[in-house]
């Protein structure tokens, strides 16, 4: 315990509890819609995707948030194109573009020295080692998405809904669609650093599942899990500090450990 | 666009010679017909038919027509925001964290525009629609927990609220309660006094019988496009639905299999 | 071209690292084809992630990787299993129960498994390049005995599969049609996920638990655009699996050799994989026009 009471007075780590708390808010709030849209395996496949692009960006020295959401942006409207071939059903198209990405990524890293530490960072990420341009960063480009959510927010309900309904009436319906899961694969990008490409899946989904079990409506879920997202941010952080392990895993287990106790909560309620 | 003198005498629908192909397969032909402010279509053909395709022609959701369709006086995208569609309830996930004061407020999105909330005026239409359908008291209630019935009506409430000028029904009086059927039936009725068209595919001829004064049987092409009476006789029906079209005595006709 | 080919293989690591990817490609094809089927390929990648954590406490432990990634991979597939028949009683938010759709379940699954496996291994040093191993694989680095292991695990599926051909493809193609002539539809659905999980397991000493997928989908969906029949299908993606690993592997060791360029050998095979699945996809379309 003292350990982490001594972490709260360095730097790195108010730093990296202020990421966690914005990446976990953000991705909370994201995670409503991937829940609504049933994008769960989309969230994987792109934590796959965008690796590649995170790997270059980092190479050419570029910010890794321009070469995840290049990559994975093109990967995600490649998804949707190859989707609406009949040949292919979705979740092939989506694992084998999956898997392809990942392994260029693979290969790209091999062929550098050095190549196994960085690896790690991507996949797993490495909250602590986040600087003052980082979190700049990651608080522009989570207004933004956050933005983008609000100003659409009955739109996307009702597309998330009654799809046909929502063309019926007029509206852009494959436009839309797209704009969710550019913000997706965007808000991905976002949790890189802090939790790693891999694990992203994990505040992606799991804070929104959470606050589904406790209210049926849009509006208190989106809040309910952004606060989920950042409590499970900050805990994970704290807990890796205690034990010394790996904070992408903790906040990613704290994560699951909420969720789990919302639905024990929930069981019991409806049971009673 | 060529309208009429008079507002009031443009069809709500005019189709003349509609024709949808999806690639090489024609999956509906030759549909004319017109139908009147105020006037009400059934839409009637085994599933498959074209009933659907039509419904989205209407809408101006098909690309590859032959033939001309009018719609309110002028092309179906830009009359869509007059149109109201109503699908069927058991199309919707009803898990779907939504209440239903929610969801017929969707019919009124198009008005309120993009970014801004929905305002009192808003909520008052909204308000008074579901009273119309005898649900003013499930507002608060989240939209899954509703009957197959209820929900059927509550679409119907989210069209009402979008204050069209054509309601067009997706199978709205399928494997519903009695109530709904005697609200809809009622609702309806009121809408057409009111001017508003109605068109509606429909298994339920009996209904359809009740409900409209225009008939369109379907197979892929039209098969009959006429006054409900002559529309729905042992012979064209038979051509509609082939063998499934059982006669019985005197000439009411029963479709078995759909 | 033969020197390409060939040369690798005069060492006795290549010549095993061929053997395993060879094998691993062919059980990948026939298992691959069946997922295809039954639109699986989620669990399939729920599976590669959730045998990670097993293979990381057995490595962290010192004991051999195999038992930890089966340990890991039944723990999935009975819960994949719970999930699936229990699924409508559970989860469907008919009171009592939590409101889980199946896709979000194995999300929270899959992160939850990784996340374990992550900070088990973190607490080692060393934990980066355990990492990657765990990770990527190390094909080059496969034994006989582990060879032979692939052998006999893989053969044992494939026999499975044969024999429960018709069976699991009625299964696929009309469930209700299945049950109601009285298959065991449960015991078919636990079948499959073990058989597929096997597959993972077993490939993923070599592969590494994230390419792992690439070789149950990528040949598999290649092999259905080459034909459409279902065993057609199966040995087309056998073959392209075989061929494709071949020139995959020959690249990684012609790349390090002549033009010192350090190619992970897994990632070179997903890619020949990756890239003869567009290929077929390609001649597919043109076919189309023609």
């Amino acid at each position: 315990m003292s350990t982490v009471v001594d972490s709260f007075g360095q730097h790195f780590f108010r730093l990296a509890l202020i990421e966690a708390v914005m990446v976990g808010a953000v991705a909370g709030a994201v995670g409503v819609h991937v829940l609504l849209r049933r994008l769960p395996f989309f969230v994987v496949a792109m934590s796959h995707a965008t690796f590649p692009g995170v790997v270059f960006g980092s190479l050419l020295g570029v910010s890794l948030f321009a070469g995840g959401a290049v990559v994975g942006i093109a990967v995600a409207l490649l998804v949707v194109a190859l989707g609406s071939l009949r040949q292919i059903d979705d979740s092939s198209a989506i694992g084998i573009v999956l898997a392809g990405c990942f392994a260029v990524g693979v290969l790209v890293l091999s062929a550098q020295p050095g190549a196994s530490r960085d690896l790690s960072a991507y996949l797993v990420g490495s909250i602590v080692t986040v600087n003052t341009a980082d979190l700049v960063t990651t608080a522009i480009v989570g207004a933004v998405l956050l933005s983008v959510l609000a100003a659409f927010h009955k739109e996307l309900v009702l597309g998330a809904f009654d799809p046909g309904g929502l063309t019926a009436l007029g509206y852009p319906g494959r436009t839309l669609d797209t704009v969710v899961l550019v913000v997706v694969t965007v808000a991905l990008v976002v949790c890189v650093p802090a939790v790693g490409t891999l694990l992203a899946v994990a505040l992606l989904t799991v804070p929104a599942l959470a606050a589904r079990q406790w209210t049926d409506r849009v509006g208190p879920m989106t809040v309910l899990a952004a606060a989920l997202g950042a409590l499970s941010g900050v805990l994970g952080l704290c807990l890796s500090a205690a034990f010394d392990v790996a904070a992408g895993g903790t906040i990613a287990l704290t994560a699951t450990a909420l969720f789990v106790v919302s639905a024990g909560v929930r069981t019991a309620a409806a049971r009673s | 666009m060529k309208t009429s003198a008079e507002p009031a005498a443009a069809p709500a629908l005019r189709l003349d010679a509609l024709g949808v192909a999806y690639g090489r397969r024609s999956v509906l032909a030759g549909v004319t017909g017109e139908v009147a402010p105020g006037g009400s279509l059934a839409l009637i053909g085994p599933n498959g038919a074209g009933k659907s395709t039509l419904i989205k022609a209407i809408l101006g959701l098909v690309d590859a027509m032959t033939g001309r369709i009018e719609v309110l006086g002028t092309t179906p995208a830009r009359a869509r925001g007059r149109v109201a569609y109503v699908p069927q309830a058991d199309t919707l996930d009803s898990e779907f964290p939504v209440t239903v004061a929610q969801v017929v407020l969707m019919g009124r999105y198009r008005r309120i525009g993009w970014v801004r909330r929905p305002g009192r005026a808003d909520r008052a239409v909204a308000d008074e629609a579901l009273e119309r359908v005898g649900l003013g008291g499930r507002a608060g209630d989240r939209f899954g927990v509703l009957s197959g019935g209820q929900r059927q009506r509550v679409l119907l409430a989210r069209a009402l609220a979008q204050q069209p000028e054509l309601l067009l029904l997706d199978e709205p009086f399928n494997g519903v309660d009695s109530t709904t059927t005697d609200v809809l039936l009622d609702v309806l009725a009121e809408q057409r006094k009111e001017g508003v068209a109605v068109v509606m595919a429909t298994h339920d001829l009996s209904i359809a019988h009740l409900a409209c004064d225009t008939g369109c049987l379907l197979n892929h092409h039209q098969v009959a496009f006429a006054p409900i009476a002559e529309a729905l006789t042992p012979e064209l029906l038979g051509v509609t639905y082939g063998r499934s079209a059982v006669v019985l005595a005197g000439d009411s006709t029963i479709v078995t299999t759909t | 071209m033969r020197a390409f080919l060939f040369d690798p293989y005069r060492l006795g690591f290549m010549s095993r690292a061929r053997v395993e990817v060879v094998l691993l490609g062919t059980l990948g094809a026939v298992v691959g084809v069946h997922v295809a089927l039954r639109r699986l390929a989620f669990v399939t990648d729920a599976v590669q992630h959730t045998v990670f954590p097993g293979i990381a406490i057995a490595y962290a432990v010192g004991w051999p990787l195999l038992p930890g990634a089966a340990a890991a991979a039944a723990l999935t597939v009975g819960l994949l299993v719970m999930l699936t028949s229990g699924h409508r009683q559970f989860f469907r938010g008919a009171p009592p129960g939590p409101r889980v759709d199946f896709d979000s379940a194995l999300a929270v699954i899959i992160a939850s498994f990784f996340a374990v496996g992550v900070v088990v291994v973190s607490r080692r040093t060393g934990y980066a390049a355990d990492l990657s191993t765990l990770l990527f694989g190390r094909i080059l680095d496969v034994s006989r005995a582990e060879v032979v292991e692939t052998a006999v695990i893989g053969g044992l599926c494939l026999v499975v599969l044969a024999l429960l051909h018709k069976e699991l493809v009625l299964l696929a193609l009309d469930r209700t049609q299945a049950a109601a002539v009285g298959l065991p539809v449960r015991l078919l659905d636990a079948v499959l996920y073990a058989v597929t999980a096997a597959t993972v397991v077993v490939a993923v000493r070599a592969i590494g638990t994230v390419l792992v997928v690439a070789f149950v989908v990528t040949p598999a969906a290649t092999g259905r655009l080459l034909t459409k029949s279902i065993p057609g299908a199966m040995a087309a993606a056998a073959g392209v699996a075989a061929v494709l690993g071949w020139i995959g592997l020959s690249a990684s060791y012609e790349a390090s050799l002549n033009h010192d360029v350090r190619l992970a050998a897994g990632a070179t095979v997903v890619i020949a994989y990756t890239l003869g699945f567009a290929a077929a996809g390609a001649a597919r379309l043109l076919f189309r026009r023609a």
